[in-house]
């Protein structure tokens, strides 16, 4: 057929064959020479086939939740199940960022306290114990819309600070500066004002944008409220429940973009310094706001997140992780990743795709934490410090950078680890910080080094169907 | 000149056409006003000693730099300023003088990333993988394949791009640059470090994409004798300025150009 040898042992190590093992591989490699052209695919089979893992893995979850309901169970061993769902949608969700798009991001821990946050104040306060969607809904609306005229505001005074370039290259920088002393000197005085004096535009700006908060709060929420009581009482929690984390992932999304574009020009330390610097202030903000309990965080959260919720999310946030990276899309992700300027040169929007893996992380990274605050009922600022973000990094760095069941192995091992060792009390933590150093030291690709458990798609088709008439072409077209 | 003008323009009525560009970096003219015309079909040569600014010109073109002066336009429209995805997406491509491929992934992700543009789906039915996702899919999965095919590397495609010999890292280089669909290919040294035979077939690749894909080459190569045959026109650059124009024979017996290669004749 050819002259050209193939060699089965350097084949794709990412490929189904390397997890089989070797006669899998040579399989591969007689498939790819010798298979007659496969019939053409019909799409549904072709889907199906993709995607035989979800009902499995929803299966499992279904079979399980019995088991961590029961008493039997515990509800220690229960709890320690939780948490290990919540490390997985996290470990998942930064994968994209750190693993696929390579842009390396130690600022999770924010994503997922803004998450946190907005699900559990609403849940507080607005859902009137789950029983209101649609009051909980108009919360993020309104939101939503006091959030995009400030944003809107911004960047036009961005724009037009950007647009005074053309007087002189230094004017932007001066006038940013001299714009952050004014807005700080203003707020710092402004505040002390109940209403403040119109001289204190910034303050008063503040002002107006929660006075107009308040207002759409206030002339939607009665409406809101016959809209929830219309809806059947057993279907209120549960989409009550969606809305909250629907809604906490989409502004941790926002969070995401707002941080993503101006960080995500830079690279490697730079990036990851950044990202820590614009967690913490999210951390700070929120620690600061009397409306979100300051320091001591907001209590009294209702609970609501149970095994089957937070596993169908995690099997939710797979799936769509999974689906981005291994299509066109998470292709053009990881081309970024490899080389950003032959990227480029390839016609790849390489802001477009790096902002879509940061986004996209955040919006789950925004999804855990809500499942977070509805499980635990009380959040600190405290939780979501940088060690939380370090944490999470720790966890995708284990299970390979670029591998999405390396991810949730990672997951579930480094939450159970400290649980095991417990008995040692204080020896525990020398011997888990022992153990990842041995494992960075043993395997630095860390468990999986970029492959997967399951097999991503690589169909033989095309390259069966491409075998076909290669003879002629060969001895037509080259020499 | 207008963005509505057509295709070929008063301007030498070629396709891509580049007008007395510069570059400085600070002190340095890396290029002083470069002009080359080109067109689809067409094969042509720029040659010059080390550091003439070959490679400069490419990211001149290309969108890598600013010129510092002068206009490039693409099909009557200037493309000069504009950012490198732009310049591809306008129909130019380009290999690199050290191989940029994207190591990691497998030889067919390379091309497909290279078809992306063309194949890619929207978000929503990307996480929904409809039916129309798989068809598409596999259907850019056999472009990519045709392609690699006539590139002689399917046998190759699930191989590790980094794992591939130098000769194969090469001309995946150029089939990454043909799926983005250009009518401009720029090629940056494509034979370096290639021994004889493999010169020998890589001039007979250029010459058959040239007639399959019916692009216009833009070639960079030290090699005197890969040029010479295979080109059919030839710009010679010293220290960034142009010094000579012309058919290989021309170019060859131009005494400027002796000089810059083999240095100043002893009186």
């Amino acid at each position: 057929m050819s002259s050209r040898k193939s060699e089965p042992d350097i084949l794709d190590s990412r490929g189904p064959s390397d997890t089989r093992g070797a006669p899998a591989s040579r399989d591969g490699a007689d498939t790819l020479r010798t298979a007659a052209p496969a019939p053409a695919s019909s799409g549904w089979a072709d889907t199906l086939k993709a995607n035989a893992p979800l009902p499995l893995a929803v299966l499992g979850v279904a079979l399980l939740m019995p088991l961590v309901d029961s008493r039997w169970f515990g509800a220690y061993n229960a709890r320690i199940v939780m948490l290990v769902g919540i490390n997985i949608v996290l470990a998942v969700s930064l994968q994209l960022i750190n693993g696929f798009s390579g842009q390396f991001s130690l600022g999770h821990a924010g994503f997922m306290m803004v998450g946190a946050y907005l699900a559990a104040y609403p849940a507080r306060e607005i859902s009137n114990r789950m029983t209101d969607p649609a009051s909980t809904l108009w919360f993020y609306l309104s939101l939503a819309f006091v959030s995009a005229v400030t944003a809107a505001v911004v960047l036009g005074i961005f724009l037009l600070v950007r647009q005074s370039r053309r007087l002189h290259e230094a004017v932007p920088t001066l006038l940013l500066v001299a714009m952050a002393v004014w807005v700080v000197a203003d707020l710092s005085q402004g505040s002390r004002h109940e209403n403040p004096p119109a001289v204190f535009v910034w303050s008063k700006g503040i002002v107006a944008v929660q006075r107009a908060f308040a207002w759409l709060m206030e002339h939607g929420g009665p409406a809101a409220v016959n809209i929830s009581a219309a809806l059947p009482a057993a279907a209120r929690a549960p989409v009550t429940f969606v809305i909250l984390i629907l809604g906490a992932g989409t502004f941790a999304a926002a969070t995401g973009l707002i941080v993503g574009l101006p960080a995500l020009r830079l690279r490697g330390d730079y990036l990851a310094i950044a990202t820590l610097g614009l967690a913490e202030i999210i951390r700070i903000l929120i620690q600061n706001s009397q409306p979100l309990g300051g320091a001591l965080g907001i209590t009294g959260i209702p609970k609501y997140t149970n095994f089957a919720w937070l596993y169908g999310a995690a099997i939710i946030t797979t799936a769509v992780v999974w689906r981005i990276a291994y299509s066109a899309k998470g292709r053009a992700i990881m081309a970024v990743r490899e080389d950003e300027v032959a990227a480029a040169a390839c016609g790849i929007d390489t802001t477009h795709h790096k902002v879509l893996a940061f986004v996209t992380g955040a919006f789950f990274g925004g999804v855990a934490g809500a499942l977070f605050a509805l499980y635990e009922r009380s959040i600190t600022p405290g939780y979501f410090s940088i060690a939380k973000s370090i944490e999470i990094v720790v966890m995708v760095t284990l299970g390979g950078l670029g591998s999405i069941s390396g991810a949730i192995l990672a997951a579930i091992l480094l939450t159970l680890l400290p649980e095991l060792l417990r008995p040692i009390a204080e020896y525990r933590m020398i011997i888990y910080s022992l153990l990842l150093v041995f494992m960075m030291l043993l395997r630095p690709q860390g468990l999986l080094g970029g492959r997967e458990l399951w097999p991503r798609r690589r169909g033989p088709r095309p390259r069966a169907a491409a075998t076909q008439d290669r003879d002629d072409l060969e001895t037509a077209v080259v020499s | 000149m207008s963005d509505a003008a057509p295709a070929k323009t008063a301007a030498g009525g070629k396709l891509l056409v580049i007008d007395r560009v510069s570059r400085n970096f600070g002190g340095l003219a890396a290029v002083t006003d470069f002009s080359l015309q080109l067109d689809p079909g067409e094969l042509v040569g720029l040659i010059g000693p080390n550091g003439a600014g070959k490679t400069t010109c490419f990211n001149l073109i290309t969108g890598v730099y600013c010129p510092s002066a002068g206009e490039i336009r693409m099909a009557g429209r200037r493309i000069d300023g504009l950012p490198p995805v732009k310049i591809n997406h306008a129909g130019i491509a380009r290999t690199f003088q050290n191989i940029r491929l994207f190591q990691n992934l497998t030889v067919l992700d390379n091309v497909l990333v290279g078809f992306n543009r063309s194949a890619e789906h929207g978000l929503v039915r990307t996480i929904l993988r409809t039916p129309k996702f798989s068809r598409e899919r596999g259907a850019a999965e056999n472009r990519g394949m045709d392609l690699l095919r006539t590139l002689r590397l399917d046998e190759k495609a699930a191989l590790v791009a980094k794992n591939l010999p130098y000769g194969d890292q090469r001309r995946l280089e150029i089939a990454r640059a043909l799926a983005t669909a250009p009518k401009i290919l720029l090629l940056d040294e494509p034979a370096a470090g290639m021994n004889p035979q493999e010169k020998a077939e890589l001039m007979e690749l250029i010459r058959f994409i040239r007639d399959r894909f019916g692009v216009g080459i833009l070639l960079i190569e030290h090699d005197m004798k890969l040029v010479m045959s295979v080109c059919e026109r030839i710009t010679v650059l010293d220290h960034g300025e142009t010094i000579a124009v012309g058919t290989p024979q021309e170019v060859q017996c131009n005494p400027d150009v002796i000089e810059a290669y083999l240095g100043e004749p002893v009186a």
